[in-house]
C-alpha cells in the first residue's frame, strides 16, 4: 500500500494542473525571469546583501532555525488535527508507512525551501566551475553566497529535528463569519416586517466576517515594520488608521461584488424588481464607501503633516 | 390563461454542451401533491431549477399560474414559493432577515399567522435571530421550507426538503402541506428518494431517468396501491426495470 495522503495530493495536483493549463506555467516563468532581471539590475546591492549575510551568518542560521522549527511544529499540528477528519482517516496504512509520509507532509515547507536553495546552490557552483575553466573569475560574491546558501540549509535542517521537540501549537478553527458581524438584535417578540434592507447590511457584515480579528493582527505586523524610526506615536496611529479604513474599503468592495453574485441565484425564484434590489444592496454600501473615503482623506491630511514632520526630523538627526 | 398551476411542455435543458432533460411536460393543478423521483444525477434538481427561473432552459416552455415564466416572469414567480437548498441560504443574515427579505421581495405588508404557527410548531421561532450559518443543518432546512411558504404561493417547489429534518417536525410539515394545497387550492413539486410520502401524501408521482420521464403513477393508481397495501418500492424498482 503506497502513502495514500500523498498518493490523493498528487492526483489533486494533476486535476488542477489540467484546469490551469500552460497559464500558470507561463505566469511562474515570467515571475522568475523578473527576479533575476531585478537582480541583475541591483546587482550591486546584492553582493552587498550576500557580503553582508556572510557576515552575520550566525544570526541567518539561527532564524532560519528558529523559523523552520516553529513553522514544521505549527504545520505538523494543523496537519495531524486535518487528517483525523480526513476522508482518508480510516484508510489501513502500514506503521512506518504512516511515519515517512506524516514527516514528508509536516515538513514540506522546508523541504521546499532546502530543495530551492540546493537547486541555486548547485547553479552557483556550476557558474564558478563553468569560469575556472574559461579562466574567468566571477569573484568572492559566489563563494561566500555558497557558504550562506550552506549555513541557512543546515538552520533549516536542524529546525526540523527541534521541531519534534516543541510543544504542540493548538490546532485554531476559524470561527463562524458572523462571530465577529456587529448586529442589533430585535426584540423576539418584534414582528417581522417585510424589507429588502437586510440586503444592504449584507456586504457591510461580509467586510467585518472577513476582517476577523486574527486576519486583521497579522495584516498590522507589515504596518508597522515599515513604519520609519522617529515616526511619532500619533502619526503611527494615523497610519494605522489609514491602513485600516484601506483595508476596509478594499474588503467592501469585493463583499459587494460577491453578495451580489450571491443574492441574485438567492433571490432569482422571487418576485422582486431588479431595481429595487439593486437600490437596496448598494445604496447603503455605497454610503459606507463614500464615508470611509472622507475618513481616508482626513487621516492622509493629517498623515501627510504628521509624516513629513517626523521625517524631517529623522532626516536632521542623520 | 387556463387552470393550470404549473405548465411545462417540452422542456429541454443542460449544461454548456450537455443535455440532462429531454422533451419533459408536467401539469399541476390545484390540489396536486406531485412527487419527483428518480436516481441520484438524473436531473430532478436541474428540473426544479428550471421550474422556478434559476437555469434557463435550452427549449420548451413553462407557465406558471398561466403566465409564462419567460415572458412574464415577474407575474409567474408572484405564484411561486421555492425552498432552496439549506447551503444557498445567506449566511449572514439572520432567519428573521431572510424572512423579511423574501415577503418584502414578494410586496407583502406583514407575514401571515399561519406562517408564524408552522413555525413555533417546527420549533423554529427560538432561531429567528440566529445567524444562518450558527444553524444546523435542519434548522437551515426549516428555513428554507418557511421561505418557500411565504406569501401563500399557488405553486410550492421543494427540493429533498425533508432531509435533516428530525421525524416530529417533518410530520407537522407533511400534515401542513396536504391541509395547505387542499385547503387553498394549491400544488406541490417535491423532489424526493422518500417513498412514505408518496405512499401516505402524493397524489401523482413520476419517475426521471436519464433526462426523461419514465413512468407516472395517476392519483387512480396510488390509490389503488394504497388499497391494495402494494409494495411501492418494488413498484418503482419494477417501472425503472421496465425503462431499461
Amino acid at each position: 500500500m503506497t502513502a495514500p495522503r500523498l498518493m490523493a495530493a498528487r492526483m489533486l495536483r494533476r486535476n488542477r494542473h489540467s484546469l490551469l493549463g500552460m497559464r500558470g506555467a507561463i505566469t511562474a516563468w515570467l515571475g522568475f525571469s523578473a527576479i533575476l532581471l531585478l537582480l541583475f539590475i541591483e546587482r550591486d546591492g546584492a553582493i552587498r546583501m550576500i557580503n553582508w549575510l556572510r557576515a552575520h551568518t550566525l544570526l541567518c542560521d539561527g532564524l532560519a532555525l528558529v523559523a523552520s522549527a516553529l513553522m514544521v511544529a505549527r504545520r505538523r499540528a494543523l496537519k495531524r488535527a486535518e487528517f483525523a477528519r480526513s476522508w482518508l482517516a480510516a484508510v489501513p496504512i502500514r506503521a512506518s508507512t504512516a511515519r515517512w509520509e506524516a514527516l514528508i507532509i509536516e515538513a514540506l515547507p522546508a523541504l521546499v525551501a532546502m530543495a530551492m536553495l540546493t537547486a541555486l546552490a548547485v547553479v552557483i557552483a556550476l557558474a564558478i566551475l563553468l569560469g575556472r575553466l574559461l579562466a574567468v573569475s566571477l569573484g568572492a560574491a559566489s563563494l561566500s553566497l555558497l557558504s550562506v546558501l550552506g549555513g541557512l540549509m543546515s538552520g533549516i535542517a536542524v529546525g526540523v529535528i527541534a521541531s519534534f521537540a516543541m510543544p504542540a501549537p493548538k490546532p485554531v478553527d476559524l470561527p463562524p463569519g458572523s462571530r465577529y458581524v456587529p448586529h442589533n438584535r430585535a426584540r423576539k417578540s418584534a414582528a417581522i416586517r417585510p424589507s429588502l434592507r437586510a440586503l444592504g447590511i449584507w456586504p457591510v457584515r461580509q467586510m467585518f466576517a472577513w476582517a476577523q480579528p486574527k486576519v486583521v493582527a497579522r495584516a498590522s505586523i507589515p504596518i508597522l515594520l515599515i513604519m520609519p524610526l522617529g515616526t511619532t506615536a500619533d502619526a503611527a496611529m494615523v497610519a494605522i488608521g489609514m491602513a485600516g479604513i484601506g483595508g476596509g474599503l478594499v474588503l467592501l468592495s469585493r463583499a459587494v461584488i460577491l453578495v451580489s453574485r450571491v443574492s441574485r441565484r438567492w433571490m432569482a425564484p422571487l418576485p422582486a424588481r431588479a431595481a429595487a434590489v439593486t437600490r437596496a444592496l448598494l445604496f447603503p454600501t455605497l454610503g459606507a464607501i463614500v464615508a470611509a473615503s472622507a475618513a481616508e482623506i482626513l487621516l492622509l491630511l493629517m498623515f501627510d503633516v504628521g509624516f513629513i514632520k517626523a521625517f524631517g526630523g529623522a532626516c536632521a538627526s542623520r | 390563461m387556463s387552470g393550470n398551476i404549473l405548465e411545462v411542455r417540452g422542456l429541454r435543458a443542460g449544461y454548456g454542451l450537455r443535455t440532462v432533460l429531454e422533451d419533459i411536460s408536467i401539469t399541476l393543478t390545484s390540489g396536486d401533491w406531485f412527487v419527483l423521483l428518480g436516481p441520484n444525477g438524473c436531473g430532478k434538481s436541474t428540473l426544479l431549477d428550471c421550474v422556478v427561473g434559476r437555469l434557463k432552459p435550452a427549449g420548451g416552455e413553462i407557465c406558471i399560474g398561466g403566465y409564462s415564466l419567460t415572458k412574464n416572469p415577474y407575474e409567474a414567480k408572484r405564484e411561486l414559493g421555492y425552498g432552496c437548498a439549506p447551503d444557498a441560504l445567506p449566511a449572514l443574515l439572520t432567519s428573521r432577515q431572510c424572512l423579511e427579505v423574501h415577503a418584502g421581495a414578494k410586496g407583502l405588508s406583514a407575514i401571515s399567522d399561519n406562517l408564524l404557527a408552522l413555525a413555533e410548531q417546527m420549533r423554529f421561532s427560538p432561531y429567528l435571530e440566529s445567524f444562518v450559518d450558527t444553524l444546523s443543518l435542519g434548522t437551515r432546512q426549516k428555513l428554507a421550507v418557511l421561505l418557500a411558504l411565504v406569501g401563500d404561493p399557488k405553486l410550492i417547489v421543494l427540493d429533498e426538503a425533508f432531509n435533516g429534518l428530525d421525524p416530529a417536525s417533518a410530520l407537522v410539515l407533511k400534515r401542513h402541506l396536504r391541509s395547505r394545497i387542499e385547503s387553498r387550492g394549491g400544488a406541490l413539486l417535491l423532489a424526493t428518494h422518500s417513498l412514505d410520502i408518496v405512499e401516505h401524501y402524493a397524489d401523482r408521482a413520476a419517475v426521471l431517468i436519464e433526462g426523461k420521464l419514465r413512468h407516472e403513477w395517476s392519483r387512480d393508481e396510488l390509490q389503488l396501491l394504497r388499497e391494495s397495501r402494494g409494495d411501492f418500492e418494488a413498484a418503482l424498482a419494477q417501472a425503472t426495470l421496465d425503462t431499461q
